[in-house]
């Protein structure tokens, strides 16, 4: 028997293991694809398929110096990169990657495939990964130049601005589940129907603020290269450069993460026995295969979309989120709400 | 849970003295911050999950974000400048306010009325439960809210607007 709190600190080493090395193979990814997509070979020197280049690119990165500029507020500065990367690794804890594990020379109770089950599961991930704005804007605050502040400043409007789509736009779900819990919503959906099918304008309405929401193509104002020189990270080198870039492509695992989870079944496949919590180890570990499959397909779609859509302008980006989707997602509510009680009675 | 219960208040004490104390305004906004989180961390400690979350979501995420945007679009935020008074002479104002919030907490501490509303191992209620409270007891406090909020929104169109106008 080994202790609860042991258990629970094993999980969390897993799943942060297992997360941040996603991560660093999906920057390998994205530039393989990217080469792909416009007929390059990509990264192919460091090993076997340069399989090694994340590695490759984690040790350069530590021993490239590391640049303060004279200019900068160094606390904030200092700071701001740590800030950007820590709520995609917290809020993960609320995220269930399988069903149940059972071991029973572990644990007599089946261990549940989710670090923190709370009750109000998706607001912790909504109230968390808000707190990921303050990276952007203090770096560009303390950055103590143009560009970095104007990157900045469009990052908190448009971050602002699309967190209240994608808050409004999972309510439809939850009216349907009648619960926050995210193992709720999953076990909802192995029972049912995946929410995707129900829900479409949700799902795509989400799907499109999660884009805006981790500052990818085509949302990538607050970086946009050819106008902001690099944006928020302009003054940033070495390992603070790194954080930032770790924490957007965990915020893309997370938003990847929240997709498999509230829309397309998270540990579930429609039919037996993967349809219900695992009964043996092996349907456990195939649950959180089957998790981590979904999700590596959205960040694959995440790399995809970056390629082929070029970028908007600012004032398509405020147009489409204030006054295309919210009143879409009011609408949606609105229609839902109608929908389930007309069923319901 | 008592220790955490210290820590979490020395955070939330230490966080509103710096805000109103620090001179630099960034600085003010984020020992704010400070203070919102040590709140949240009490709601947490009290088992109210929902408010916990929603206090994190509603103030740090977009009240705070909103002030430090606010702020950083103006000059002289260091508050080096000036000479540095407290309260510019109106002592009667922080008087007053103390007086008010000292009858205040002697009035909650005394009719001991939070320990009747809230159950022994604190208050874990369900989404579903205050959902049905806002709309059957509280549902004219609820509307009364909802009223003025569109009150504040179509104020600030009204006022945005007027700029528009005189612009052109």
């Amino acid at each position: 028997m080994i202790p609860l709190l042991l258990i629970h600190l094993i999980k969390i080493a897993c799943v942060i293991g297992v997360m941040l090395g996603i991560v660093a193979y999906t920057v390998l990814a994205e530039r393989k694809i990217c080469a792909w997509m416009q007929d390059r070979i990509g990264p192919n020197r460091v090993g076997p398929f340069g399989l090694l280049q994340p590695v490759a690119d984690g040790l350069k990165f530590i021993f490239k110096e590391d640049v303060l500029p004279h200019h900068v507020n160094k606390v904030y500065f200092t700071l701001a990169p740590m800030i950007a990367m820590i709520p995609a690794l917290i809020t993960i804890a609320v995220v269930p990657w399988g069903s149940q594990l059972v071991i029973p020379s572990v644990s007599h109770d089946p261990i549940p495939g989710v670090i923190a089950n709370l009750n109000v599961g998706i607001l912790f991930v909504f109230a968390i990964s808000s707190l990921g704005v303050y990276g952007i804007v203090l770096a560009g605050w303390s950055s103590n130049s143009k560009y970095p502040f104007l990157g900045g400043i469009r990052s908190s409007a448009q971050m602002i601005s699309y967190e209240v789509c994608l808050g409004l736009s999972v309510v439809p779900v939850f009216m349907q589940v009648g619960s926050l819990n995210l193992m709720k919503v999953v076990e909802y959906q192995a029972q049912h129907t995946w929410l995707g099918f129900t829900q479409p304008l949700s799902c795509f309405i989400f799907l499109v603020s999660a884009f805006a929401e981790t500052n990818r193509l085509p949302f990538d104002l607050p970086e946009a290269e050819q106008e902001l020189v690099g944006g928020y990270h302009t003054e940033y080198s070495s390992m603070k450069f790194a954080m930032f870039f770790l924490g957007e492509y965990a915020a893309m695992f997370m938003a990847s993460a929240l997709m498999a989870t509230l829309f397309f079944g998270g540990w579930s496949l429609p039919f037996a026995p993967f349809n219900a919590p695992a009964q043996t180890l092996t349907v456990g570990l195939i649950h959180i295969g089957i998790f981590l499959a979904k999700v590596c397909g959205f960040l694959f779609f995440f790399i995809w979309v970056r390629w082929t859509i070029p970028r908007f302008r600012y004032d398509q980006l405020m147009t489409l989120g204030w006054k295309i989707f919210i009143p879409l997602t009011l609408l949606n509510i609105l229609i839902s709400g109608v929908v389930l009680a007309v069923i319901t009675k | 849970m008592e220790t955490i219960f210290w820590i979490l208040s020395a955070i939330t004490v230490l966080g509103a003295l710096f805000a109103i104390m620090l001179r630099n305004l960034v600085h003010c906004v984020l020992s704010l911050i400070l203070f919102f989180l040590g709140i949240a961390g009490h709601y947490f400690l009290l088992r109210a999950d929902f408010l916990g979350a929603v206090q994190i979501l509603i103030y740090v995420g977009a009240v705070a974000v909103l002030m430090l945007f606010a702020i950083m679009l103006t000059r002289h935020v260091t508050g080096d400048e000036g000479p540095r008074e407290v309260l510019g002479g109106k002592w009667w104002a922080g008087m007053g306010t103390a007086i008010i919030i000292a009858g205040l907490l002697w009035a909650i501490i005394r009719k001991d009325q939070l320990a009747q509303i809230l159950p022994a191992g604190g208050a874990q209620t369900s989404m579903v439960e205050i959902g049905k409270a806002m709309v059957t007891d509280w549902v004219v406090p609820f509307e009364a809210m909802a009223v003025l909020l569109t009150a504040a929104l179509i104020g600030a169109v009204v006022i945005a607007l007027e700029e528009v106008i005189r612009r052109r």
